[in-house]
């Protein structure tokens, strides 16, 4: 990114840094990164209220407004990843204001950056580690470790707390920069292991659950609970993949059970 | 029946709904919120921690692919999870023991709150074109301490409205829940009760295995399935 001549920097902030106390209450504020999200400009409120602590560092009168405007701009991102853009973004303020580049890199820099960040994000919390964490404490619960859930939250936000700090940071140390230093973790690699994984624990979760309905008393007997349970895995995946929502499946389903064992039942009495 | 532990019950409901909604969207994202984590701490806080774990990771395996991806916003698995939890648990409490009966109605009559729980969320997010348009108010006028105020008026109408939602619900849910399950016998039980024990974990499997996005995961899943299926089957002689 070319640098340009000072412009409107604030004459008495020109050489400051926002020091590490601003860095960890934007830290804590960024916990609440989405609590304003709107339709029109998403998290624009949110990213502003992380910076305010920085940028009050930084600006006084004029200059705070016209920095409190240019981060009241769209904002899209993970809110995880944000921390990234939020540390690098502190860095170019601080630039800005010393009078090394204009205002508008900062706002450049958001613009490129959130949607990759974004797509890092989504595809590694939300699609991989969550899918993962969830499918073990599940196969866990069900073969009756009650501490599952708690080791689900410890290993998810061992990551997410991670990611967080280490973003802010990193963002603040590397600028614009911070990209490859994310880059070097390799999170898409852990996706597509993490997804083997999470099918794994599913499937030994299919056993446990098919194990529970032969030990209960809707047993059909002869070992047919398992071969019952897979097919009706294997009916509904293929409708989930046509795109048919879980809630019609399961009210289709169950309305579809109901009729034939009430109307088994009243052709061949069998249950009184 | 007490009615003033009903109703305080009902208030730690509404607290537990409101403040897992919060953390699902707008604060910490801790994942305090997943139906696996939410719904046996409510068990732990009404006095029925077992059920609460098994009933949490069926509604978990229900709702795995409700994922925000962007500015998507997908079935609110949260409220729907703690409605239909407290219904069961306050069941187990005050009515008789939850079995599968229970709380395969309780799921029945619950689901469709995650699309109710959607609505609220998007209509959140439209309420907070005015908290934006605040914003750029305070910006301009230079006041940081008026922008700081924003994120908790969004968050405070969040969790209100949140717990509102997750308590009504909660309380008629189990009004009908209680008057359905005297009038559940026979055939009608035993359709149930397939429902629960078969078509809903089944349903929660397929709903988890279409998120799985390699091949190679599947196949895994059918290896592990047929593992310890069999070594069940042989423990069991």
């Amino acid at each position: 990114m070319a640098t340009t001549a000072p412009l409107d920097a604030d004459a008495g902030a020109a050489a400051r840094t926002v020091g590490y106390f601003a860095l960890w209450r934007v830290l804590w504020r960024s916990f609440f990164f989405q609590s304003a999200t709107n339709y029109e400009r998403m998290q624009n409120v949110g990213f502003a209220y992380c910076m305010l602590p920085a940028l009050t560092r930084l600006y006084r009168g004029d200059a705070l407004q016209a920095a409190m405007t240019r981060h009241l701009e769209f904002f899209n991102s993970h809110p995880y990843m944000a921390d990234a853009l939020l540390g690098a973004s502190i860095k170019l303020e601080e630039q800005i204001a010393a009078g090394r580049l204009p205002p508008a890199a900062v706002q450049r820099f958001k613009r490129c950056m959130m949607g990759p960040m974004a797509a890092i994000g989504d595809s590694f919390f939300w699609s991989s580690l969550k899918p993962f964490g969830a499918a073990w404490a599940i196969a866990g619960v069900l073969s009756g470790i009650a501490w599952a859930p708690l080791a689900f939250l410890v290993l998810y936000n061992m990551f997410h707390l991670s990611m967080r700090v280490y973003g802010l940071f990193a963002g603040y140390q590397y600028g614009e920069r911070v990209v490859e230093q994310l880059n070097r973790f390799e999170l898409p690699r852990f996706s597509d292991r993490s997804h083997y994984l999470a099918g794994a624990f599913l499937g030994i979760g299919a056993a446990l659950l098919a194990d529970d309905a032969m030990r209960s008393t809707a047993a059909i007997g002869d070992g047919l609970e398992p071969v019952l349970m897979v097919l009706l895995a294997v009916i509904f995946l293929l409708c989930l993949k046509r795109k048919m929502p879980m809630l019609l499946l399961l009210y289709g389903f169950a309305a579809a059970c109901v009729g034939l064992v009430c109307g088994l039942n009243a052709l061949f009495p069998l249950i009184g | 029946m007490d009615g003033s532990i009903l109703a305080m019950d009902l208030g730690l409901v509404a607290t537990v709904g409101g403040a897992a909604a919060l953390d699902r969207r707008g604060a910490f994202q801790l994942m305090v919120s997943q139906p696996l984590v939410v719904v046996p701490a409510l068990g732990v806080v009404l006095g029925d921690p077992q059920t609460g774990l098994w009933l949490g990771s069926l509604l978990q395996l229900l709702w795995m692919s409700s994922v925000l991806h962007g500015a998507n916003v997908p079935p609110n698995e949260t409220v729907a999870s703690v409605a239909i939890g407290a219904m069961v648990l306050l069941f187990g409490k005050y009515v008789g023991a939850p079995d599968a009966t229970v709380w395969t109605l309780a799921i029945l009559i619950g689901a469709p709150l995650s699309l109710v729980g959607r609505w609220l969320e998007v209509r959140l997010d439209r309420a907070n074109q005015v908290l934006a348009d605040r914003a750029d108010e305070a910006a301009r006028a230079g006041e940081p301490a008026a922008l700081d105020r924003l994120p908790w008026l969004g968050l405070g109408r969040a969790f209100v409205l949140n717990a509102l939602l997750v308590v009504v619900a909660a309380a008629l849910g189990l009004g009908l829940l209680a008057v359905v399950y005297d009038d559940v016998r026979g055939a009608f039980a035993v359709a149930l009760q397939t429902v629960g024990r078969y078509l809903m974990p089944a349903l929660g499997l397929a709903v988890a295995l279409s998120i799985v996005r390699r091949r190679r995961g599947i196949a895994l899943a059918a290896v592990s399935f047929a593992v310890v299926m069999t070594a069940i089957l042989q423990g069991r002689g």
